[in-house]
């Protein structure tokens, strides 16, 4: 039996940023003066625990601000958790926001390069990948456009073919695969099939009932932080689509 | 499994200072990447391009040249008013420039911070060390200067990277106080840069040390920036060493500014992302 790749026990996550945020450092001084300086804590996750083994698909749904976002951007080590634990064995691609990190003025070359280091591929690797990406996303006779002049949908083709270049352990994926017009959607999946193929994890956000019900293994229903149910997929979807009515 | 695995474990987060630099090695391509993105896109939609960096200290000597040296009839003995203009102009804007942008790497790269896991140090120091970069680009309109007036270039300039290093240091660690606040005020930014203006008027960059009043001198020489001004000058022009206080301030300062820069970040790390 092999060690699950992640691994989340009880984890929390509280955001400090409340009414009382003193916003200046003026105000901050004033009212540290005054004693009025309070930290409200709001927990986004609180009390969340699940494996996620090699090759499993898990989804995760809930309605917004059930605290999904931030449960993925804690496996994806963006955020630290504020209380519990988290493990993940492995490198992470994480598609929570694609191409959160671009550069606007950059050409499209240039931001695959950039892009990579980000997820903390070597740039000279990067470079030797730049001409398969850019054929990926459709792009080639764009290599050198700063992609501020980029649709919506050919910079998510972007991101989306650096993020899953390398073959990660695991991939994070929240809500990504909505975006782009049919023909990206039906290229994207396939991708995501082909990865899930050759045993990657994934850990899957979506308000897409019917492909979660169709692609994960199992599933976690989140309401306000908590998870309310984990199991098979069936039963966790018509459990929420009969909560939601 | 064969291949030595990438394990993620939250509860062995951040054993401060040396994941700094652990982090900062594992993403040296990124580092190298965001320093050359720097020198180049600041000038990416100008007619000129890079040829600014030579030209801004330039243009900002001239104007305090033609202040100083030609309406106040400033004069530095043993050297043209030029060179010891631009020699300071060059520290301060190190500094200034290095602190302020170091200072607001948290800030201004929050989008990506918040979404892909980079370690926020690399943006912060990749900011100080393009700060370093541009002074030492600088450094070639400052030796034509020499050359120009005939003060020449001597061996000692070889030697400049240890000022520069040493300052390097020091502005990274200042600005990583500032960066680590900025997250929690967004008017630190501002603050800074009211302060930075005021120390770069306790430095004797224009005006000869001698127009000091005795009773002042303390003022002017306990800012360690003063005798990493003093150590470049001797450097890059006198051809001199300076005082060896001036040394032992240069690299305690630099040293312990930076040291308390990391420490002081890396504890509050975990609180600052959450923040952004």
């Amino acid at each position: 039996m092999s060690e699950p790749l992640i691994q989340v026990e009880n984890l929390g996550i509280a955001y400090r940023l409340s009414r009382n945020r003193a916003g200046t450092f003026k105000e901050f001084a004033i009212r540290a003066v005054k004693r009025q300086v309070t930290f409200e804590k709001l927990w986004a996750v609180r009390g969340v625990s699940f494996d996620v083994r090699p090759g499993e698909v898990f989804g995760v749904v809930g309605p917004n601000g059930a605290g999904k976002s931030s449960l993925m951007k804690a496996v994806a080590r963006v955020l630290p958790p504020s209380e519990g634990r988290v493990v993940v064995r492995g490198t992470v691609a994480p598609m929570i926001e694609l191409g959160a990190g671009f550069n606007p003025e950059l050409s499209a070359q240039e931001n695959i390069v950039l892009y990579g280091a980000l997820l903390g591929r070597r740039p000279e690797l990067m470079r030797e990948r730049t001409h398969d990406i850019l054929a990926w996303a459709d792009l080639l006779e764009f290599a050198d456009v700063p992609i501020r002049s980029f649709s919506t949908g050919m910079l998510a083709r972007l991101g989306f073919a650096v993020a899953t270049d390398v073959q990660p352990d695991v991939l994070v994926v929240d809500e990504v695969l909505s975006v782009g017009d049919e023909a990206f959607q039906v290229k994207s999946r396939a991708r995501i099939r082909q990865l899930m193929d050759s045993g990657v994890s994934i850990v899957l956000v979506s308000h897409s009932l019917p492909l979660i019900e169709e692609t994960a293994d199992r599933a976690m229903w989140m309401d306000h932080g908590a998870p309310k149910m984990i199991g098979n997929p069936t039963d966790v979807v018509s459990a929420y689509r009969e909560w939601s009515k | 499994m064969t291949t030595p695995v990438r394990v993620y474990d939250s509860d062995q987060l951040r054993k401060p200072l040396v994941s700094v630099f652990r982090n900062l090695w594992q993403f040296r391509g990124l580092l190298r990447l965001l320093v050359t993105r720097d020198l180049t896109l600041r000038y990416k939609r100008s007619a000129l391009g890079v040829w600014w960096t030579l030209l801004n200290p330039l243009l900002t000597m001239s104007v305090l040249w033609i202040v100083f040296s030609q309406v106040f009839r400033f004069e530095i003995p043993g050297v043209p008013f030029a060179v010891y203009l631009l020699s300071g102009i060059l520290i301060i804007t190190l500094f200034a420039q290095g602190v302020n942008s170091t200072g607001a790497a948290m800030v201004n790269n929050a989008g990506v911070l918040s979404k892909v896991y980079v370690p926020a140090e690399v943006f912060a120091f990749s900011s100080g060390v393009a700060a370093a970069a541009n002074f030492a680009i600088s450094l070639l309109p400052l030796f034509a200067i020499q050359l120009v007036t005939g003060v020449g270039v001597p061996w000692t300039a070889l030697l400049i990277p240890l000022p520069l290093i040493m300052l390097l240091a020091f502005t990274i660690g200042v600005g990583l106080l500032v960066a680590a606040a900025a997250v929690y005020f967004y008017d630190v930014l501002d603050l800074t840069n009211v302060f930075l203006q005021l120390v770069s008027y306790l430095v004797p960059t224009f005006y000869p040390i001698s127009m000091i009043p005795e009773r002042f001198l303390p003022i002017i020489q306990i800012n360690p920036l003063y005798s990493y001004l003093k150590v470049f000058r001797g450097f890059a022009y006198e051809g001199v060493f300076a005082p060896g206080w001036n040394f032992v301030v240069m690299i305690v300062s630099g040293v312990a500014m930076l040291v308390l820069g990391v420490w002081v970040f890396s504890r509050s790390w975990k609180n600052l992302v959450v923040l952004l």
